[in-house]
C-alpha cells in the first residue's frame, strides 16, 4: 500500500514541477500583461496544488494542512489573477494583437 | 527503492523551482510595465510557496505546510491590495 501511495507522489510532484515549468516559460514568452497573467495563473493553482497532493499522500499528518491550503489556493489564485487582469485592464493596457476591444465598447474607460 | 526514488524527484523538483525563481526574477528586473512587475513578483510568492511545500517533503515535517499557509494568504492579499493601487491611480 505505501508503495502505490509513492509513486503517486512522485507522479504528482513530476506533473506539478511540469505546469510550473509551464507556467514560468510562459510568463517569459508571451507577448502582453493580459497572456502572461493566463500563464502564471496556472502555476499557483495547478503547480502548487498537485505538490501539495503529493504532500497529503507521504505525510498523511499533515493531510488536514494540505487541504487547507488546496482550498485557499483554488480560492486565492484565481481571483488574484482576475483582479490583476482587471486592474491591468483600467490602467489604460492595451492587449496586442486583438482585433477589437469589446469591454472599451461597452463599458468605455471612465477618465 | 521506491523511497530513494522519491528523494532524488524530490530534490530534482526543488531545484528547478529554484531555478525557476532566478528566472522570473530576471524577467520581473526586465518588466516593460508595472503590471508586469507585479505579476512577476506574485509568480514569485508562488514558486516560494511550491519550495516550501517540497521542503515540507523532504524534511517530512509538517511545520513548512503551516509557513506556506500563511504565505499563501498574505501573497493573496498583498496582490488584490496592488491590483488595487494600480486600477485606481494612473502612475505610468
Amino acid at each position: 500500500m505505501d508503495d502505490i501511495r509513492t509513486a503517486l507522489a512522485i507522479l504528482a510532484i513530476l506533473i506539478g514541477t511540469g505546469f510550473s515549468l509551464i507556467g514560468v516559460i510562459g510568463f517569459i514568452r508571451l507577448p502582453d500583461v493580459y497572456t502572461r497573467l493566463h500563464a502564471t495563473g496556472k502555476v499557483s493553482v495547478f503547480g502548487v496544488v498537485l505538490l501539495l497532493v503529493a504532500a497529503a499522500l507521504i505525510t498523511p499528518v499533515g493531510a488536514g494542512r494540505a487541504a487547507v491550503l488546496i482550498l485557499l489556493l483554488i480560492i486565492g489564485g484565481p481571483t488574484a489573477s482576475h483582479a490583476l487582469t482587471a486592474a491591468a485592464w483600467r490602467a489604460g493596457i492595451k492587449p496586442r494583437g486583438t482585433i477589437r476591444d469589446d469591454l472599451e465598447r461597452d463599458h468605455p474607460r471612465e477618465p | 527503492m521506491l523511497q530513494q526514488v522519491l528523494v532524488v524527484v524530490l530534490n530534482v523538483a526543488l531545484a528547478i523551482h529554484i531555478g525557476l525563481i532566478g528566472i522570473s526574477v530576471y524577467r520581473l528586473w526586465r518588466g516593460e510595465n508595472l503590471v508586469d512587475r507585479l505579476i512577476g513578483a506574485d509568480l514569485v510568492t508562488t514558486l516560494m510557496l511550491a519550495i516550501l511545500v517540497l521542503i515540507a517533503l523532504i524534511e517530512l515535517n509538517a511545520l513548512y505546510i503551516d509557513v506556506a499557509l500563511g504565505l499563501a494568504a498574505l501573497g493573496f492579499v498583498g496582490a488584490i491590495a496592488l491590483a488595487k493601487y494600480i486600477a485606481d491611480e494612473r502612475m505610468f
